[in-house]
């Protein structure tokens, strides 16, 4: 039963992707299987801000110059300066109660989908683990030739 | 395998330390801070210990280790220190503070002396003034409620300065499609307004559009006021619509241009609603719009003279891949509630900037034009005009603008005026 839902873990999460596409992971907890890219921006942009169950949506990145940041920007369509002023402007318009929490190592962020449910982060699919539950992107996993999220 | 251990258990550490801060409640925020600094102390006598005994043992680091994905504990308890210290500099008993601040330079060719704001001499060369010194704090009651407050440390004439509440909000988001506020608020009449605040360090150019100016400096709208907000997402798909409504008394209280005398509206209670879109297809775009109606009072006419104020405001902005590009629109209708005469006032703002690199040149063309009939803003008449400068970015945190600007005035000569700005975010 162990190894049968291993095998399943596995299959779920140790995708073989091409190199530099980016997963978007949550929470095992999550019941959340598939996000639009559209959904994806909203939520990294602090507009969608709680899961369609009410948990609120809780927001980690990986330090600058990172694959996982720098498809972030390239997501939003920002340079790193213009994503930092826009999370102060955000912040200071009562949008958002603080920036996104930067993560200095994947290990950690694995640690944050464990110890917050409505977490989601952003992870090269080479470094996706057990204990992180990949979403699907506008319906594709990370090891399809049109996944959308790249380096 | 000793090493993974510890390494595992100094990134559960770090991650929790990391998080404390942010996820624990107000009480529990102290406590947090002293526990980083144990546990990012704990992390460091754990690595000292790693390297001690491989040290001893002669060998090497274990290859079955997930190097990959897991930090080196030096990292994570730099990490955990690095942010310990920034909770420190910006908490204060679970209260988050930012600041804004700006320093200003600004010269006039008027030959008729306008409205002092913000420290600004009328009819001087050339003065330095600071403006508005804002300190923001938030603080995070429950997982859904929270209070925001805005206190401005303005300038005034003669170098004298005055403290006010610009927004006191306590906030409840209950979801997506219901964020609930009750307080002190800026109208949100339009983008412009909720989007920029009183922090000149987030807006591109040096200043505001003149109707979009706070009312308190010469502005043309209730900017602020006190009641209640209900904002959120309705269900659209791909179209991102949102709304808001406000229900509050916006009281208003506008100096003249040409001789600073202060005139009060005395308005009655405002509604304010407002829709706008976010489609999915072009990220960066707002499409909205807004109607405020209130009720105001001409006292030089008679105690219960009261007219109908309605501001109808349309915007189009876009704001991603380096482009700023906002448009706003607005009429501003003041008519006698007894009968009399009807004063439509339209105005609008277009305003395009694109960065390159760490400098956003920016172009700016505003035009108001009130009725001279008009119990209120005959003042202001017919202007309109250019400006176009640049900001240069140092950092994330420091900005440089310059700002030239020409406003062509009814029955006035030509203004033309040059601003210069540093402004922080601290």
């Amino acid at each position: 039963m162990f190894l049968a839902g291993l095998s399943l873990a596995c299959a779920l999460n140790c995708v073989a992707a091409p190199a530099h596409t980016v997963a978007v992971a949550v929470s095992p907890r999550n019941s959340v299987s598939n996000v639009t890219l559209g959904d994806l921006r909203r939520i990294f942009s602090g507009e969608k801000r709680t899961w369609q169950d009410g948990t609120r949506i809780k927001l980690f990145s990986r330090a600058p110059g990172t694959t996982e940041r720098t498809a972030l920007l390239k997501l939003l369509g920002k340079s790193e300066m213009e994503y930092k002023q826009f999370w102060t402007a955000k912040v200071f318009q009562g949008d958002a109660e603080t920036e996104p929490i930067v993560l200095p190592s994947n290990g950690m962020q694995r640690e944050a989908l464990t110890a917050y449910p409505g977490a989601i982060i952003l992870v090269e699919s080479a470094d996706v683990k057990p204990g992180m539950r990949v979403l699907k992107v506008d319906g594709k996993l990370p090891d399809n030739e049109t996944y959308p999220l790249h380096r | 395998m000793l090493r993974r251990g510890l390494l595992r258990a100094g990134q559960m550490i770090a991650l929790s330390t990391l998080l404390g801060g942010t996820a624990s409640a107000q009480d529990s925020i102290l406590a947090d801070r002293e526990t980083i600094r144990q546990l990012a102390q704990q992390i460091r006598q754990l690595q000292e210990k790693v390297a001690a005994l491989e040290a001893k043992q002669g060998s090497a680091p274990s290859t079955t280790a997930d190097t990959s994905s897991v930090p080196a504990s030096g990292d994570a308890s730099a990490s955990a220190s690095q942010l310990a210290s920034f909770q420190e500099a910006h908490e204060v008993r679970g209260i988050r503070w930012r600041g804004f601040g700006e320093v200003n330079y600004k010269v006039l060719n008027q030959r008729q002396p306008e409205l002092a704001t913000f420290g600004f001499v009328p009819g001087s060369a050339g003065n330095f003034y600071t403006g508005d010194f804002d300190l923001f704090l938030t603080s995070k009651i429950s997982e859904k409620a929270s209070v925001l407050a805005e206190v401005i440390i303005g300038e005034g004439d003669a170098q004298r300065f005055d403290i006010e509440l610009a927004r006191a909000l306590l906030k409840y988001d209950y979801n997506d499609h219901l964020r609930l506020s009750i307080g002190r608020y800026h109208t949100a009449i339009g983008y412009y307004n909720t989007a920029f605040h009183s922090g000149k360090w987030l807006q591109t150019t040096v200043d505001r559009p003149l109707v979009m100016e706070f009312a308190a400096d010469g502005g043309l709208l209730p900017t602020q006021a006190l009641g209640l907000s209900v904002t959120g997402q309705i269900p659209s798909g791909k179209l991102g619509l949102n709304y808001i409504a406000e229900y509050g008394s916006s009281d208003t209280v506008r100096p003249d241009l040409d001789d600073g005398t202060v005139v009060d509206e005395n308005n009655g209670n405002h509604v304010n609603l407002g829709l706008f879109l976010h489609p999915e297809s072009v990220p960066g775009l707002q499409i909205g719009g807004s109607y405020y109606h209130d009720r105001i009072s001409d006292f030089l006419k008679g105690p219960s003279v009261r007219l109908a104020q309605t501001v109808i405001n349309g915007h189009l902005v876009y704001a991603a891949h380096s482009f700023e590009i906002l448009n706003e629109a607005f009429l501003i209708r003041n008519a006698y509630e007894q009968g009399g005469p009807i004063s439509n006032m339209p105005a609008f703002y277009s305003q395009f900037s694109r960065r390159f690199g760490k400098v956003r040149p920016f172009f700016r063309y505003q035009y108001v034009n009130t009725n001279i009939k008009s119990s209120y803003h005959s003042d202001v008449l017919l202007r309109h005009g250019p400006s176009f400068g640049a900001r240069y970015d140092f950092n994330e945190s420091i900005a440089f603008k310059t700002q030239l600007d020409h406003t062509i005035r009814k029955g006035k000569p030509d203004l033309d005026g040059l601003q210069m700005q540093v402004s922080f975010a601290f």
